[in-house]
């Protein structure tokens, strides 16, 4: 709610005065939660979006405790009031346990506003026997969705290269993968000096400590189809001139976050590892042959909000990306 | 052969080793790193604008991850600083000014390792060899080979004596045959005509055009750079960007606020030299431009410098006919009282300088041919605000419409600031049995649109000058039309003071001359 104003203060008068209403919408965007505990979680992203992007939100609460019904919310003026942004969004929340599959889609499909593309984030477990999924699936155009830290996250990214198999009119996003964008950059950026470039061709072990799984296989899927590896089997590699490469990948940190990543040439050991100090920084180091001082690094844009709204805004197929899906498919095949 | 079997070939023990492939970890990883190391040297670094803009605009490019790995930080001014204690007084600017708020471990223990200071007279050559060794030291210490970046954010009187000292002291491009040298200068480049090329003179003897980047906040603002993006990357505009449709274009860069600090500056300045011959009328480029083939920079600044070399040169015999001047009395802004002009600290009490300026222009060329151009700029006015109107002309036959009902112009109102966004004024019907016709307003802003608070521009300008993107900056044959444009009213309102100063109250919409100035077209002012 927007606070009484003192008749004295006027330039907060005219502040107030001077929003105005957006009318501009740019998506439909429905959401799915069927688990309570990353309810309120999914909703505050939920509202994050909308302040960013105006959009008709459908959230489709599949809780046990939601009653059946649906309410519509209309956001406040006021969004971030130190970022002095006004909000006006608009949000439908249905309960939705026990209606049938066809009903959700009927239902929502008529909520749709007509010539807008419609993203879903999907937040359920899996994907893979979910009716509602697949009812779904079919009112949109793009699909977010985030293997990372579910029960079984691996599995997840499996569903995920058999679902990018057979539906190639959709546009596929991981979050779990997005996360990776500034891994990605560190990793590449170890190389980008041109002297250092045919250290690539001989990297002869690959470690990632990360928080959940998904990030590291995408992150060697994508390191193996980028330098043209091969899945020999269950997480091993080899390179193109049949040198073994071992992966190791352990579990330690936050999920959804990876937090340690050593790439060893035959001379240097390239590594970045998230500081003590603050978890959003990376100290990136080489040692060896090609020895570089450490220096910290910031992790950008690695929240949720970030990556869906990154998600929204890149609209075409991320080939990067299948071509990581594909080959983290060989290696856990 | 796949891509595979030719990698193995490649990996044959003999077979010789391609050379400067590019990075494959790169396709698809975009990055907005500047990759150039290079050293940033501020002259006048104790100063207000270094503590309040220029070294929080360093540190975000720092937290963004997009300065280079290797980074040098040099402050160069009168005062006397050791480093550490130059870096605690930066420390301090970024704590209170810095839109991320304060510095932090771990970066910032690594980012003021970057950072030095030199002091010295802005004309002791001696100061500015012992510049060029420090920088010389960076470049071994800090890898920062070679390149080097110059920021005069000075008093414009020191402009030349620094470019002379940095030329004399084998800082120059000249002497430097291992990296690239810049020189990024605050505006205002010259006071009239005359001033601006005898600091080009200066400038020349140093640097080539290409490396002199002058720079204009207002061209580094979001809405600004959305006017290229509104009249490009839409094609529904275009077709009606023309004198066939559009009446007039309104151009306010509106302030409330007066002098401030800034009288012994501005008393010798005024609106016209301070806001019309640089913010407005690059403003006015960019409206008025021809679509540029490229996006590359030196495309969009020939197309801008078209615009001012097709100007309709002021007839000195029409200056008063064609322009308005003010001066603020006191009055109130915002519920307080505020002094007038003549009452600011550092004015002088008899001063003929306007704080106020209103300019009716014509573009002669096949677009443009007799649309009127008004700009205006003024200080303790009503409101703050920037913006550009575009208003269209009336509709040629009216059909609809009760008695008594008007059917106003389209408006196009491109907002630059504080709000940002565009609106569009359109006629609708008002619901009933009757065909009452009112105007609507459509809005869009930016901030709600996409959630954002811009970037300061300092961010975008110095990020850009670090990486040789001249865009947004102004070239010198661009300086020169704009002063070439607005020397005849310079010239003749400093022939004939104007004896009705002050003649505007500090809080109103301007000086009554202004509102004359459209009311002698049949057209008004939108209301500030």
């Amino acid at each position: 709610m927007t606070a009484p104003i003192a008749s004295t203060d006027f330039d907060l008068l005219r502040e107030q005065l001077g929003k105005t209403s957006v009318s501009a919408t740019t998506m439909n965007f429905i959401v799915w939660i069927d688990d309570i505990n990353f309810r309120a979680w999914v909703l505050e992203r939920t509202t994050k979006i909308l302040e960013k992007h105006p959009a008709r939100a459908i959230l489709l609460d599949a809780c046990p405790d939601t009653p059946a019904g649906a309410k519509l919310v209309r956001s406040e003026p006021g969004g971030t009031d130190d970022a002095n942004i006004t909000v006006h969004g608009e949000r439908v929340e249905i309960g939705v346990k026990g209606m049938s599959a066809d009903e959700i889609r009927e239902l929502t499909g008529s909520l749709t506003m007509n010539g807008l593309p419609t993203l879903l984030w999907w937040t359920g477990e899996g994907i893979t026997g979910q009716p509602a999924f697949d009812a779904l699936v079919e009112l949109a155009d793009s699909l977010v969705v985030d293997s990372s830290g579910t029960r079984n996250d691996g599995a997840t990214v499996i569903e995920l290269t058999h679902f990018l198999a057979r539906r190639r009119n959709i546009r596929l996003r991981d979050l779990a993968w997005m996360r990776l964008r500034p891994w990605q950059d560190m990793i590449a950026r170890f190389f980008d000096d041109p002297t250092l470039r045919e250290e690539l061709y001989s990297v002869r072990s690959l470690r990632i400590v990360s928080g959940s799984e998904a990030e590291a296989l995408y992150l060697s899927g994508w390191l193996a189809s980028a330098l043209g590896w091969t899945a020999t089997a269950h997480l091993e590699f080899s390179d193109a001139a049949g040198t073994h490469i071992p992966f190791s990948s352990e579990r330690a940190g936050r999920i959804r976050r990876i937090w340690a990543i050593e790439v060893s040439t035959e001379s240097t050991r390239y590594s970045a590892t998230v500081s003590e100090q603050d978890e959003n920084v990376v100290f990136v180091k080489a040692t060896g042959k090609n020895e570089t001082p450490g220096r910290f690094v910031p992790l950008q844009a690695v929240d949720s909000p970030s990556l869906l709204e990154r998600a929204i805004l890149e609209p075409r197929a991320d080939d990067l990306f299948e071509s990581a899906l594909r080959m983290v498919g060989t290696l856990t095949a | 052969m796949s891509d595979s079997s030719v990698a193995a070939t490649m990996m044959r023990p003999g077979f010789p080793p391609p050379r400067a492939r590019p990075n494959p970890l790169r396709a698809g990883i975009d990055s907005n790193r500047i990759h150039d190391p290079c050293n940033v040297i501020f002259f006048g670094a104790s100063g207000d604008l270094m503590k309040r803009m220029l070294m929080p605009a360093l540190y975000n490019l720092r937290l963004e991850d997009t300065l280079p790995n290797d980074y040098g930080i040099v402050g160069f001014s009168r005062s006397s600083f050791t480093d550490e204690q130059f870096r605690a007084e930066m420390k301090k600017s970024i704590d209170e000014f810095s839109r991320s708020g304060p510095a932090k471990d771990p970066i910032w223990s690594e980012f003021e390792k970057r950072i030095s200071y030199v002091s010295g007279d802005f004309d002791d050559v001696n100061r500015f060899h012992a510049l060029r060794e420090h920088i010389e030291n960076n470049d071994k210490v800090l890898g920062t080979q070679s390149n080097r970046l110059f920021y005069l954010s000075t008093p414009p009187s020191l402009f030349s004596p620094i470019i002379d000292m940095i030329e004399q002291s084998g800082l120059g491009q000249r002497s430097n045959k291992g990296g690239w040298t810049r020189i990024i200068i605050e505006k205002p480049f010259g006071t009239d005509l005359d001033s601006a090329r005898a600091l080009q003179a200066e400038v020349e003897k140093a640097f080539d055009e290409r490396q002199v980047y002058r720079i204009d906040h207002y061209l580094g603002k979001e809405p600004v750079q959305d006017i290229m993006a509104l009249r490009f990357a839409n094609v529904i505009f275009e077709p009606i960007w023309n004198r066939r449709y559009v009446d007039s274009i309104q151009i306010t860069a509106a302030e409330t606020v007066g002098v401030e600090q800034r009288g012994g500056y501005y008393d010798n300045a005024g609106a016209l030299r301070d806001m019309i011959q640089n913010h407005v009328l690059n403003l006015m480029t960019l409206v008025a431009m021809e679509p540029p083939a490229l996006s590359d920079f030196e495309a969009i600044r020939d197309e801008k410098f078209k615009v001012l070399t097709a100007l309709r040169p002021i007839d000195r015999n029409r200056v008063f006919m064609d322009t308005a001047r003010g001066q603020y009395d006191a009055g109130s802004i915002a519920g307080k009282p505020v002094p007038g002009y003549r009452d600011e600290p550092d004015v002088a009490p008899d001063s003929n300088t306007e704080t106020y300026a209103a300019v009716k222009l014509y573009i002669d060329n096949w677009r443009w041919a007799d649309v009127p151009f008004y700009l205006r700029s003024g200080k303790r006015l009503a409101r703050k605000g920037s913006e550009i109107a575009v208003r269209f002309k009336s509709i040629p036959h009216r059909l609809f419409g009760e008695l008594g009902d008007t059917i106003d112009n389209n408006v196009l109102i491109m907002k630059i600031q504080p709000e940002e966004g565009i609106s569009l004024r359109f006629s609708a019907k008002v619901p009933g049995p009757k065909m009452h016709i009112r105007s609507v307003t459509m809005d869009f802003n930016y901030g709600t649109g996409f959630g954002v608070v811009s970037p300061p521009a300092y961010e975008r300008l110095i990020g850009d000058a670090m990486r040789g993107d001249a865009t947004l900056f102004t070239r010198w044959d661009a300086v020169q039309a704009a002063w070439g444009a607005v020397m005849p009213i310079l010239e003749r309102w400093s022939d004939v003071p104007d004896e009705t100063f002050p003649n505007y109250a500090a809080g109103g919409q301007g000086p009554a001359s202004s509102e004359r100035l459209l009311a002698a077209d049949g057209r008004e002012w939108r209301k500030i």
